[in-house]
């Protein structure tokens, strides 16, 4: 299966984590992006999974990690 | 409404005591017109949202829906709506259905302190969870039939469960088990997320696991007994067990057994997940539509690895719809925000009479409070701003007389009208705030906002006008009643 493209960050790594199967067809997957931890199904309406449809507010740009706040900063644990 | 005589009263309290799991409960629901099957093929996306928003526009009267036909999920069933609406709430009370919310406040406020736990165990063996058991190759897709709850969450959240814990520093001690409900983000086949803050016990139990580099493993229980999804939700003390309180709240026995690692677990919920948490490790978590009706910002969260998985034989997977309100959330939780202040602050103020902090888990709350002098309902105020819930969450606060009834809007905003002067707002800046508070400058830090409704007092050299003194009280309730049943044809 060919990974799909992620809507919210436009990574092309991406892995397939389930399929969902009726009466022996597949009628969709889920995705999850290997960068943004996005996951997405491939069934759901174009305005939440295709990049050029969705509200430009919740695309993501991951490219500098540390300006996203950690819940609970983890702490230097020696053990 | 239903005839509220004494029999059925009785007989309400009876079956509510004897509800002992998510089962019996929707079982309870069906008997009342209160749950309904929903059993044309619907798509996980956007059905299940839609659905289940188009319910909860009907607060007071909103079913519980059965799903049992999800494309791609042969077999599988999710209900939404359990808490769903005030009838729903009351009947869990076992009251009538049509029982008023200030009717409910008070039946819970009684409760509080009034009744012992009935805690009973049940072996593993014998424990209905643990039916069915999954120990390799966990894919948490095939066994929960997930769906997006808002269109722009970052993924697939278990919006309802209760996370159950054991202090990872006093593994031993059953009064410190945390049983809370936290949104949990799947994170691939056997991973998840879960969003939590300092000041939950989650949060610290975090956090300390991390500082001393000890195992923190977790028991995620979905589908629960509804008392305890309602109390779960209950700020309590640190060393009060969640499960002893929703026991001694709901006047009924709870059975408990152990997950596989280890923790106390409920023995008839419908699945439960054990994880472990992967110490020092964040992952990027949400957007998630939050209960003040907008989107939390993605934030990098821990993440606990899945070990095992048990469920009931045909296991409903519950959920919830949460965004902007009214939703489930804010019937699940509303009244037992409520509650507990009312009950922490009479400890040093017997002169609060009735709390109502149903608004966004309290981001509004109004205190009626028998006003002793003048300005001493804003020191009422300052003592609920210090409540374990308080403290982050009581953001807009509006103190009324006791004479105002704070579940009446009608009766509130009188009050704001005639009561209230310009210098009468105190606003304390840059305090403990909630993250998620969507107006926050900077989240986690906020103002708090203290509205004095209550009337003038000596020392006041102005005194309040003479008040219309319309006639109150049960008589009048009573011929209140009675026009509602002539409309219903009840009577004649």
């Amino acid at each position: 299966m060919t990974p799909a493209q992620c809507p919210r960050c436009g990574s092309d790594g991406s892995t397939a984590d389930f399929r969902g199967v009726d009466d022996g067809e597949t009628v969709w997957t889920i995705w999850r992006c290997n960068d943004c931890c996005f996951s997405w199904r491939d069934s759901e309406p174009a305005s939440a999974i295709d990049r050029k449809l969705r509200a430009g507010e919740f695309a993501l740009d991951i490219s500098d990690p540390g300006r996203f706040p950690v819940v609970l900063q983890p702490s230097n644990f020696q053990k | 409404m239903e005839r509220a005589d004494g029999n059925l009263r009785s007989n309400l309290a009876e079956r509510a005591r004897g509800v002992g799991s998510l089962r019996d409960f929707l079982e309870l629901l069906e008997e009342h017109g209160q749950a309904v099957r929903w059993s044309d093929r619907v798509m996980p996306e956007p059905d299940l949202r839609n659905i289940a928003v188009a319910a909860s526009r009907d607060v007071n009267n909103a079913p519980a829906i059965i799903f049992d036909n999800i494309a791609g999920y042969p077999g599988k069933r999710t209900v939404v709506g359990v808490h769903g609406s005030w009838d729903n709430i009351a009947l869990l009370l076992g009251q009538p259905k049509g029982t008023t919310i200030r009717e409910m406040f008070f039946d819970i406020a009684g409760r509080w302190g009034d009744a012992s736990a009935q805690i009973s165990r049940v072996s593993e063996g014998q424990a209905p969870v643990h039916e069915c058991r999954h120990e390799e190759n966990i894919n948490l897709y095939d066994i929960l039939p997930v769906y997006r709850i808002n269109e722009y969450d970052g993924g697939f959240y278990l919006a309802k469960a209760s996370v159950a814990s054991r202090d990872p520093l006093e593994p031993d001690d059953f009064g410190k088990q945390n049983v809370g409900i936290y949104r949990l983000q799947i994170q691939g086949p056997d991973r998840f997320s879960l969003m939590t803050i300092p000041a939950h016990d989650m949060g610290r139990q975090i956090l300390a696991a991390e500082r001393e580099g000890v195992p923190l493993k977790v028991a995620v229980m979905l589908g629960n007994h509804p008392g305890v999804a309602l109390f779960a939700a209950t700020p309590i003390g640190y060393d009060e067990s969640e499960y002893a309180y929703a026991s001694a709240m709901m006047g009924a026995p709870i059975r408990l057994t152990s997950s596989g690692n280890g923790i106390d677990i409920l023995a008839d919920s419908e699945i439960v997940i054990e994880a472990e948490l992967v110490l020092g490790e964040r992952v990027f978590e949400g957007p998630f539509g939050e209960f003040p009706g907008s989107y939390s910002g993605v934030r990098r969260a821990p993440v606990f690895k899945v070990t095992a998985v048990s469920h009931r034989q045909n296991p409903i997977f519950e959920n919830i719809y949460i965004g902007r309100g009214w939703t489930e959330h804010d019937t699940l939780i509303g009244l037992h925000t409520s509650a507990p202040i009312y009950a922490q602050l009479r400890q040093t103020f017997p002169e609060v009479t009735a709390v109502n902090a149903l608004y966004q888990h309290g981001l509004t709350g109004i205190i009626a409070v028998k006003n002793r002098m003048a300005g001493f309902a804003k020191s009422v105020a300052l003592r609920a701003l210090g409540t374990p819930h308080g403290l982050m969450y009581l953001k807009n606060l509006i103190m009324v007389d006791a004479d105002i009834d704070p579940f009446d809007l009608n009766q509130v905003m009188w009050a704001l009208s005639t009561r209230t002067r310009a210098d009468d707002i105190i606003v304390l800046p840059n305090m403990a705030m909630v993250p998620i508070d969507p107006a926050a400058v900077t989240p986690g830090k906020g103002h708090h906002l203290i509205i004095d409704a209550t009337s003038y007092l000596p020392p006041d050299p102005v005194g309040e006008a003479h008040l219309v003194s319309p006639p109150t009280g049960p008589e009048i309730e009573e011929l209140g009643k009675r026009i509602r049943q002539m409309q219903r044809g009840d009577v004649r």
